[in-house]
């Protein structure tokens, strides 16, 4: 089957442990009397999104139809922009573009990172 | 280099657009290269040119020959009784964007 | 930006605007992509900055703005059918940002569609949700959704229903399903009540919905309003209690 026509199918351990609807801003911006509807990351997301279409690593058509696949399924349950960034780094495991024990490591080291803070 | 880059001058223009505003034409039904443009529900149905809006490349989704030459690009009308069965509203409308090569000509 | 490490605003008298005090697995996840993918030379963390802040720098507002101008102003309109590109650096919208010419998504092709009386214009994007950004800011979550981008091409009166609009069979439902590079927002029909109004009360009733064309403007309606999120802790101000109305941004 063409690669870029694989549905991105399977679910990675990594990201089934990040399914927290509680953790996701529509749960916690309420609970701190937060007003702004979008949590300080989702610019930062949609940049990325935009830059891996323009630098050909993941184009636009290939991220949403796996976006669209994944929101259906493996990420129903979990709300915007969560579900969007879930399935960014979902689509970018199934493509080998990361590795999720990279992925892994590097999220252990950011949290390191901003609670030293 | 960013793909929203406009078309290098250097490339050859597409000429003279095969189709002008208000020609009636049927979108053909091309065999899908990855992620097609080109929705199925408009696929083999007439409808009429609204407008000339851009020449440019045929994108890699677009084509399995890509020649790198400039391709004018238009909206097309459909009624929405032509897309889909049984369809209420007699005065209802869609239009999407579709480059020359997907369309073909239909007389009267 | 609120972040939980954020440091306080020492020396300040005004009470530090509430923050959500603690770092998510998201936000943790989101950087850790990112620094993985400029690691792997996916793109630069220069025009990754470029992207965030041009996407930090757009919102509805703008094309409020332009529908007023249209509004009031009939030789502007004119040349905002003429070359919507063009019309819109009159009122300081370049769609050449942020990299001199356009981003990969919004492209430098933009149409401004016509409502009349006899014909109402709704925008969707089936294969993507493309959407006219430089304009309108983010889409909205339900733009996205294959609920919506499936269903408005064949039941757009349906649809539209759901958004609380209802049309006559008579006006002609257009649909323009932007599925190349072309991208659209729609002018709607300058509604009644409005006579003698400034440009800035016009662009108030403006909403990203009746430029999307799943909302009609009128006097007295500054607000898309979408499903309410229930708030545990309601924001001071708000006069339903245990209820935020958001506007959509998400």
């Amino acid at each position: 089957m063409n690669p870029r026509n694989k549905v991105a199918r399977g679910r990675f351990a990594l990201l089934e442990a990040l399914k927290n609807r509680d953790k996701t801003w529509n749960a916690l911006a309420p609970r701190y009397g937060v007003s702004n509807p979008n949590p300080p990351w989702k610019s930062s997301l949609i940049a990325m999104c935009d830059c891996l279409d323009a630098g050909g690593a993941l184009p636009v058509l290939d991220r949403r139809h796996a976006e669209d696949e994944l929101a259906d399924s493996v990420y129903s349950d979990i709300p915007e922009p969560e579900r969007q960034l879930l399935a960014l780094a979902h689509t970018m495991l199934s493509r080998g573009l990361i590795t999720e024990s990279d992925l892994a490591n590097r999220m252990r080291a950011v949290r390191a990172r901003l609670e030293a803070v | 280099m960013p793909r929203s880059k406009p078309p290098e001058k250097s490339q050859p223009s597409a000429g003279k657009a095969r189709f002008k505003v208000g020609d009636r034409v049927r979108v053909r039904d091309l065999p899908n290269l990855f992620y097609s443009r080109t929705q199925m529900y408009v696929r083999g149905i007439v409808g009429t040119i609204a407008a000339c809006t851009y020449q440019d490349v045929i994108p890699e989704d677009e084509a399995f020959n890509r020649d790198g030459r400039l391709e004018q690009y238009y909206i097309v009308r459909f009624r929405q009784k032509d897309l889909w069965p049984e369809y209420p509203f007699d005065n209802d409308t869609l239009q999407t964007e579709s480059p020359e090569r997907w369309l073909e000509p239909v007389d009267g | 930006m609120s972040h939980a490490h954020t440091p306080g605003n020492g020396g300040a008298d005004h009470p530090a605007a509430p923050m959500v005090e603690e770092i998510t697995d998201f936000e943790v996840l989101e950087i850790a992509v990112r620094e993985l993918a400029i690691e792997h030379g996916l793109f630069t963390a220069e025009d990754h900055r470029r992207f965030t802040e041009w996407a930090e720098s757009i919102g509805p507002a703008a094309g409020s703005r332009l529908v007023a101008k249209a509004w009031t102003d009939p030789a502007f309109k004119a040349r905002l059918l003429e070359d919507a590109v063009k019309a819109c650096k009159e009122i300081g919208i370049d769609w050449a940002e942020p990299t001199g010419f356009g981003t990969p998504s919004d492209y430098m092709n933009l149409r401004v569609l016509e409502d009349t009386p006899t014909l109402h214009h709704v925008i969707v994007c089936t294969l993507c949700s493309c959407y006219p950004r430089p304009l309108l800011g983010m889409s909205p979550e339900w733009y996205r959704t294959t609920n919506y981008r499936r269903r408005l091409v064949r039941w757009p009166r349906q649809v539209l229903a759901e958004f609380g609009l209802i049309l006559p069979p008579e006006v002609e439902v257009r649909v323009e399903d932007s599925n190349q590079k072309c991208r659209f927002m729609v002018l709607p029909v300058r509604p009644e009540g409005t006579e003698n109004w400034t440009e800035e009360q016009l662009a108030e009733i403006v909403t990203r919905d009746c430029m999307i064309g799943v909302a009609l403007p009128r006097p007295g309606r500054t607000a898309d309003v979408h499903p309410m999120h229930k708030a545990r802790r309601p924001v001071k101000g708000q006069a339903h209690s245990g209820e935020v109305a958001h506007e959509s941004k998400k």
